[in-house]
């Protein structure tokens, strides 16, 4: 059977524009054919970017405090600037979830053997527990508390920390990689691009930080270390991305029909503006400046700089939201 | 051990669309939630053009992904190969709907009857049934099958298009059918292995050389 790639892309694009109070094929027509995902919006999306920066964000902060490259003031405040993203996207979560979930959330921990969502629930859960016990001694009056930063118990508590920063960071992608149905998530690719975003959020919040706590002194001096494994990280996340679309668009047939769907369907202007210019291009070609020595360290470097890691979180983010909403079911027959 | 299967005359079947009725009246389903769909496709042009029908419902998999994904347990395998949502287990997580490759589950939101806010005395009854916020699809009428009748859409098709039986019993209908029929099992290729059978002419054995065992 010929594939009608206009129409089936305004059937698909149609689809997303109702709102059914059922989440499933309700609305769409008894046809065999093609389905696009209509289950998951842009609040999956948040938590999967929200979630997945907080962790880049907080494995970035105990890695730097130990490498004494950042300073304690932007580690403090970012830890409680990732936590709060942590609890937002986990807010959106289960807003998009409804009211079973509000109320019965802890049901998602039993079935940690098969399900991935019930790993991810327990990583994240875990992972903000721990968030808040490693915040602790910075609430005044709390001090005292053995596990600050430079004791025994302080560092264990951080190694565990990272363990779980990077668990979660490989869930985000584990969990869309592990189901079968959507082939444009069924790839070992998705979970390094996830994590690589993950990473690279982290990387693109810090200097924000650092700008806010320390001022430009702050961000020169972390920037030395840190813009060159950023302009890395840009790199090899651009490259994962084009592996990823060009693997999926020689694959199976329900992939290619994902593939063009956000290449030059309803996504294409969050794909080609906001992934790959916004979120790549754009931050590749300042950093790669300010790395190259030719911004200099004036107010203008700054703004730029602010520019290119604002530019590259709006694009992880819609990047989530992107892979998402092109999910395609092939015919079920 | 007994294990439930369908098979689906692709030959046989007119698109009526009994069996999505008979499944509705049986199972007292929301409006929009369909846990039988006939899905149709319209193939070739003038004047040779055709529509085919193909029913589709949960296939009870022997691997069922939606078993695999969902957090709470709240999806189970009976001995028998039937799987049914525990509603009082289910949070609406969704990861059901998409892990199932033939996309069944639906999660129901609440809303309105049928014939507007005012639910009919039929309908307040069969909703008692239903979580809001939960996930709900086909459990291949096991209150049925536990009583020795059939599901209610198998018993309603006039044209013999749908059957049930035990795969292992080698003399239950399914087999039978299987035996006489060429069949293939819907995306096989993802291991679920579908209790359901497609049966697309005549003469045995399955298409694509696909080898489940079955002559």
């Amino acid at each position: 059977m010929a594939l009608d790639l206009p129409a089936l892309m305004e059937r698909l694009w149609s689809d997303w524009r109702g709102k059914p109070k059922v989440k499933g094929l309700a609305d769409a027509k008894f046809i065999l054919d093609y389905q696009v995902q209509r289950h998951w919006d842009w609040r999956v999306a948040f938590y999967l970017f929200g979630a997945g920066t907080s962790a880049g964000l907080i494995f970035l902060e105990v890695l730097l405090r130990w490498l004494d490259v950042l300073e304690k003031t932007t580690a403090l405040v970012g830890m409680w600037i990732g936590l709060t993203l942590a609890l937002l996207s986990l807010v959106a979560l289960f807003d998009h979830l409804g009211p079973r979930a509000r109320w019965r959330f802890w049901y998602a921990i039993r079935n940690p053997r098969t399900s991935w969502i019930s790993r991810g629930f327990f990583i994240v859960a875990v992972l903000v527990l721990l968030r808040i016990v490693v915040l602790l001694p910075s609430v005044p009056g709390l001090g005292g508390l053995p596990w600050g930063e430079d004791t025994v118990g302080g560092n264990v508590l951080r190694a565990v920390v990272l363990l779980f920063a990077l668990g979660f960071m490989a869930y985000s992608g584990l969990v869309l990689s592990s189901w079968a149905a959507i082939a444009f998530w069924n790839t070992p690719m998705l979970p390094v691009l996830y994590m690589g975003y993950s990473f690279l959020g982290g990387m693109a919040a810090l200097p924000l930080i650092a700008l806010v706590t320390g001022g430009s002194a702050e961000v020169e001096t972390l920037g030395g270390t840190l813009w060159p494994w950023v302009l890395g990280l840009l790199l090899g996340n651009g490259l994962a991305l084009l592996l990823y679309v060009w693997g999926m668009a020689t694959g199976i047939r329900p992939a290619r029909v994902s593939v063009r769907l956000m290449v030059r369907g309803p996504q294409r202007w969050n794909f080609w503006v906001g992934v790959a210019v916004l979120g790549l291009v754009l931050p590749i070609v300042i950093v790669a400046l300010e790395v190259g020595g030719v911004m200099g360290s004036d107010a203008v470097a700054n703004v730029l700089l602010v520019i290119a890691s604002a530019g590259t979180l709006v694009g992880g983010y819609i990047l989530r939201e992107a892979v998402l909403k092109v999910g395609v079911y092939g015919p079920p027959v | 051990m007994v294990r439930w299967a369908f098979t689906v005359d692709l030959e046989r079947c007119v698109g009526c669309q009994s069996c999505v009725i008979a499944c509705k009246a049986e199972n007292g389903t929301p409006r929009n939630i369909h846990w039988m769909k006939v899905l149709e496709r319209e193939e070739g042009e003038f004047p040779y053009a055709k529509r085919t029908f193909s029913p589709t419902r949960c296939n009870h998999c022997a691997n069922p992904p939606c078993v695999q994904a969902c957090p709470t347990g709240a999806f189970v395998q009976r001995k028998d190969g039937v799987v049914w949502v525990n509603q009082e287990a289910c949070i609406g997580s969704m990861a059901c709907m998409s892990a199932c490759p033939y996309y069944v589950p639906y999660r129901w939101d609440g809303g309105e009857g049928y014939f507007g806010q005012q639910l009919t005395p039929y309908e307040e009854v069969k909703m008692r049934g239903f979580k809001r916020g939960a996930a709900q699809k086909c459990h291949f009428c096991y209150h049925r099958l536990d009583e020795g009748r059939p599901p209610a859409c198998v018993e309603s098709c006039p044209a013999d298009a749908l059957n049930y039986g035990d795969l292992e019993d080698p003399e239950s209908a399914v087999n039978v059918l299987l035996r006489q029929k060429k069949h293939i099992q819907p995306r096989a290729e993802l291991g679920t292995n579908p209790g359901l059978y497609y049966l697309t002419g005549k003469g045995g054995g399955t298409i694509g050389g696909g080898g489940d065992g079955r002559r």
